[in-house]
C-alpha cells in the first residue's frame, strides 16, 4: 500500500523478524508482570484459602497435607516456587490431587476452538457491517446499527444462551442428521468409551481441530500480506476462507472428519443430554463480539470519509467501492484492530459465561468448579492460560497492524 | 494519509468544543435519558409503597411478598404489572428494588475507574522514564486479567454482606482502571504533555503537582469518562452474573430474576409456559442500564475522537515498548 516507506529495505520482509523479536521481548516482560499480578491477586486479595475451607477445624491430617502443598511457607518463597514451576511448565497440583496442567490440557482445546473461530467470525462480521453501514446510509440505518451494536455489547450472556438454546438447538440437530452423522455418536467413539488402549480420544481430535484452526489463521495472515504487497486482490481476499477450507479438507482427508464434526455437536463424552454444543457457543461469541467492532469501524469510516484524499480519489474517477475498500477502510482498520485488543477482556469474560451456561467441558467449567471448591492452584492455572491466550491474541493483532501499516513496523527508538 | 501526517495530534482539542456539543450527541443523549429513567425508578419505589401499594403491602413486598389469590408464576395483569415470579413475588416491585444496588455498582465502578486511570495515566505521562515504562507495562499486563473474571473469583460463593454491590463495583473498578482504562488515558496524556503549553507552564515556574492538576488533568477528564462508562457496563454485567449464580438469600437482583425464569422453564420445559415476563424484566433491566452507560461512553468517544477505539494505532505501544516518546517537541 505504501511501498515508498520500504524502499530502503530489502524486499524479503525482514521487518517481520525484527518486529516479531521486539514484540516477543515485550510479551515476556508483560507476561512476567501479569503472572506476578495473578499470584498476588490470588494470595493477598482473594480472602479464602485452603485453610478457610478445611483447616479451621484443626484436624491433624490436614495440617500435614497443608505442609505437603507448601502452604505454610512464607509468601516470597511461594512466589518463587510458583514462577520457577511455570518456567518448567508446571502449574502446580490441584487440591484434589491432580496436576493442574493435565486438567487444563483436557479442557483447553474446546475453549480455544470456540474463542478463535468466534472472535474471528465476529470481527469479520463487525468489520463488514460497519464498513457497509457507513457508506450506505438509509434513513434508519444509523439508529438500527447503533441499537444492534449496543445490544451486542451489553446483553446478559446467560439470557442470550437461553434464547440460543431455545431457538437454535433443534435446527442444529436436524442439520447434524442431514449431514449423515450417526444419531448415536457412541458408534464413533466406542474405543474411547470402553477404554481400549490406543483408541482415538476426543481430546486428541479436539487438539487437532484447535491447532489446525490456529495454523490456518496464521497462514492466512501471511498469505494476505503477501497478496497485499504484490497487489493481488484475489489472493488477499481469498486467503482466510481458502486457508480455513484447506484446514477443513485436511481434517476430512485424515479420516477424522466425522469425529471432528461430531465433537462440534457434543458437549463432552459423558454428558449426552447437555444443553449446548461448541457450535452454539461460537454463535454466542460472534453475537457478543461483533457489535463493538461494528460501532468502532462505522464511527471511524464516518470520520475518515470527509478527508481530502477521498475527494481526490473520486476526482480521479475511482469507483465508490474502490474508495471505500481500498482507501478509507484501510486507514480505519488498523486503529480499530488496536482498539479491539482493549475489548479482549470483555469478550473473553462473555465467552466464559456463555461456555459455562452451555455446560461445556471447557476452561470455564474448570474455573467455576475450582471457584466453588476454592481450589486456588486450578484458578491460578486458568488465569495463567487465559493470560497466555491474551498475549498470543495481542501478538497476532500487532503483526496484522504492522502488515497493514508500514509505519508501525519500526521501533521509534 | 493526509489526515494523520502528524501522528500524535488528535484533531481539535475537545475542551474547546464545550459540554453542549458532547451532550447533544444522540448516543450520549439516549444514554442519559435511560439513566434518568432508572434514577426515577429508585424514587418510585418508596412513593408507590406509600400510595398505591399501601393498602396491600404483603402483595408488593419485593422479598417476602406473596399473592394467595392466583397460581405462580403468573403473567402480567392489572394487579401485577409485570406478573409474578415462581415464588409469588411481584416482578415489578422486584425490578424497582433491584435498581438501587445495580446503580450503586455502576456508580462506584465508574468513579474508581476514573480515579485510578487519571492518577496513574497522568503521572506516567508526566514523569516518563521508568515510571511510564512500569505503568504502561503494568496496564498491558492487567488487560490480560479480565476484571469480570477476577470479580467472579472474589465474589462467587460468598454472602451478600461479605461481598455486596459496593465491593463488586470497587474491585471491578480498580482492576479495570489499572488495565484498559490506564492504557487509554495514558495514551491521551502523552499527546497532552507533548503540546506547547506544557513548556509555557514549565517556563512559568510551575511545580509538578501544579502542572499535572491544572494543565494535564483537565484534558484527560473526557477520556477517563469514556473509560468509566464503558468499564461500568462490564461491572453491571458482572454484578448481574454474581446475582444470577448465587440465587439464595433475600436480596433481589436482576440476575436472580433471569435465573428464576430459566430454571422454571428448563425444569418444566414442555409442561408449563415459559415465564418470559420475569426473564425479560431481569435481562431488560441489566441490558438497559448497561446500554445506557455504554451509549454514553461510545457517544463521548465518537464526539471526542471518532477515529480511534480509544487507542490510536500510532499510540499503541511501540512507544511504550521503546520506553520513551518520539521526539515530538525537538525544541526542548
Amino acid at each position: 500500500m505504501m511501498p515508498a516507506a520500504d524502499q530502503d529495505r530489502p524486499p524479503r520482509m525482514p521487518w517481520f523478524v525484527s518486529f516479531l523479536g521486539r514484540r516477543l521481548i515485550w510479551a515476556l516482560i508483560t507476561l512476567f508482570l501479569f503472572l506476578t499480578a495473578v499470584f498476588f491477586f490470588m494470595q493477598v486479595w482473594v480472602p479464602y484459602s485452603w485453610a478457610t475451607q478445611f483447616l479451621r477445624f484443626g484436624f491433624e491430617p490436614f495440617d500435614a497435607a497443608r505442609r505437603a502443598a507448601g502452604l505454610d511457607r512464607p509468601l516470597p518463597e511461594q512466589y518463587a516456587g510458583f514462577m520457577l514451576g511455570l518456567l518448567r511448565g508446571d502449574l502446580g497440583t490441584s487440591f484434589n490431587g491432580g496436576a493442574v496442567t493435565d486438567i487444563i490440557r483436557e479442557a483447553l482445546p474446546v475453549t480455544l476452538t470456540v474463542f478463535i473461530a468466534g472472535t474471528i467470525i465476529g470481527w469479520i462480521v463487525g468489520e463488514l457491517l460497519g464498513r457497509l453501514g457507513s457508506w450506505n446510509r438509509g434513513p434508519a440505518s444509523g439508529s438500527v446499527m447503533a441499537t444492534l451494536g449496543v445490544l451486542s455489547a451489553t446483553i446478559f450472556p446467560p439470557f442470550l444462551v437461553f434464547v440460543l438454546v431455545r431457538w437454535l438447538r433443534e435446527p442444529l440437530l436436524d442439520a447434524r442428521e442431514a449431514m449423515g452423522l450417526p444419531v448415536d455418536s457412541l458408534a464413533l467413539w466406542r474405543g474411547a468409551v470402553t477404554g481400549e488402549p490406543g483408541a482415538l480420544q476426543p481430546g486428541d481430535v479436539r487438539w487437532l481441530v484447535a491447532l489446525s484452526l490456529a495454523a490456518a489463521v496464521a497462514a492466512a495472515l501471511v498469505v494476505r500480506s503477501y497478496g497485499r504487497r504484490h497487489q493481488l486482490p484475489l489472493v488477499e481476499g481469498l486467503a482466510l476462507p481458502g486457508m480455513l477450507l484447506a484446514a477443513g479438507i485436511g481434517i476430512w482427508l485424515s479420516g477424522l472428519g466425522p469425529h471432528a464434526l461430531d465433537l462440534l455437536y457434543r458437549v463432552d463424552m459423558t454428558v449426552t443430554t447437555g444443553r449446548g454444543s461448541p457450535m452454539l457457543a461460537m454463535f454466542g461469541v460472534v453475537l457478543i463480539s461483533f457489535g463493538q467492532v461494528m460501532l468502532l469501524m462505522r464511527a471511524g469510516m464516518d470520520a475518515e470519509r470527509s478527508e481530502d484524499y477521498v475527494l481526490t480519489g473520486r476526482a480521479k474517477g475511482l469507483t465508490e467501492r474502490a474508495v471505500r475498500d481500498r482507501h478509507v477502510a484501510r486507514n480505519v482498520i488498523a486503529p480499530v484492530l488496536a482498539g479491539s485488543f482493549l475489548t479482549f477482556p470483555t469478550v473473553l469474560a462473555g465467552m466464559i459465561i456463555v461456555e459455562f451456561e452451555l455446560e461445556m467441558a471447557g476452561i470455564s467449567r474448570v474455573m467455576f468448579d475450582a471457584i466453588e471448591f476454592q481450589d486456588i492452584p486450578v484458578i491460578m492455572g486458568v488465569m495463567v492460560v487465559l493470560g497466555l491466550m491474551g498475549v498470543a491474541f495481542r501478538l497476532v493483532t500487532d503483526v496484522t497492524i504492522a502488515a497493514l501499516d508500514p509505519r508501525q513496523r519500526r521501533g521509534r527508538a | 494519509m493526509t489526515a494523520i501526517a502528524e501522528p500524535t495530534v488528535q484533531g481539535a482539542p475537545p475542551e474547546k468544543r464545550g459540554v453542549g456539543f458532547v451532550v447533544s450527541h444522540p448516543k450520549v443523549l439516549a444514554g442519559i435519558s435511560i439513566l434518568a429513567l432508572f434514577a426515577l425508578f429508585t424514587v418510585l419505589e418508596p412513593v408507590l409503597e406509600a400510595t398505591a401499594w399501601a393498602r396491600q403491602p404483603q402483595l408488593y413486598d419485593p422479598q417476602f411478598g406473596f399473592d394467595s389469590s392466583m397460581r405462580h408464576p403468573s403473567a402480567p395483569s392489572a394487579t401485577h404489572w409485570l406478573g409474578t415470579s415462581s415464588l409469588g413475588r411481584d416482578v415489578f416491585s422486584m425490578f424497582l428494588h433491584a435498581t438501587r444496588p445495580t446503580l450503586l455498582v455502576a456508580l462506584s465502578s465508574g468513579l474508581s475507574i476514573a480515579v485510578v486511570s487519571l492518577l496513574f495515566g497522568s503521572i506516567a505521562a508526566f514523569r516518563r522514564g521508568w515510571v511510564d515504562g512500569l505503568v504502561s507495562h503494568l496496564s498491558d499486563a492487567m488487560v490480560l486479567l479480565p476484571a469480570m473474571l477476577a470479580v467472579f473469583v472474589l465474589g462467587i460463593s460468598r454472602s451478600d454482606e461479605e461481598f455486596g454491590a459496593l465491593h463488586v463495583g470497587l474491585s471491578f473498578g480498580v482492576l479495570y482502571g489499572l488495565g484498559p482504562a490506564v492504557a487509554t488515558v495514558r495514551a491521551a496524556a502523552l499527546t497532552v504533555v507533548a503540546r506547547p503549553f506544557m513548556d509555557a507552564a514549565r517556563v512559568a515556574g510551575g511545580g509538578g503537582t501544579w502542572i499535572v492538576t491544572r494543565h494535564v488533568l483537565p484534558h484527560l477528564y473526557s477520556h477517563a469518562a469514556v473509560q468509566a462508562m464503558i468499564g461500568a457496563t462490564g461491572a453491571v454485567i458482572a454484578d448481574a452474573f454474581l446475582s444470577f449464580r448465587s440465587a439464595v438469600g433475600e436480596d433481589v437482583g436482576f440476575g436472580q430474576m433471569v435465573y428464576d425464569g430459566i430454571v422454571w422453564s428448563s425444569f418444566l420445559s414442555g409442561i408449563a409456559a415459559t415465564p418470559w415476563w420475569i426473564m425479560l424484566a431481569g435481562a431488560g433491566g441489566i441490558t438497559l442500564l448497561a446500554a445506557a452507560l455504554y451509549l454514553i461512553g461510545v457517544g463521548l468517544r465518537e464526539a471526542l475522537d471518532p477515529r480511534s477505539g480509544g487507542a490510536r494505532s500510532d499510540q499503541v505501544d511501540t512507544r511504550a515498548f521503546v520506553g520513551r516518546l518520539p521526539d515530538s517537541n525537538p525544541a526542548r
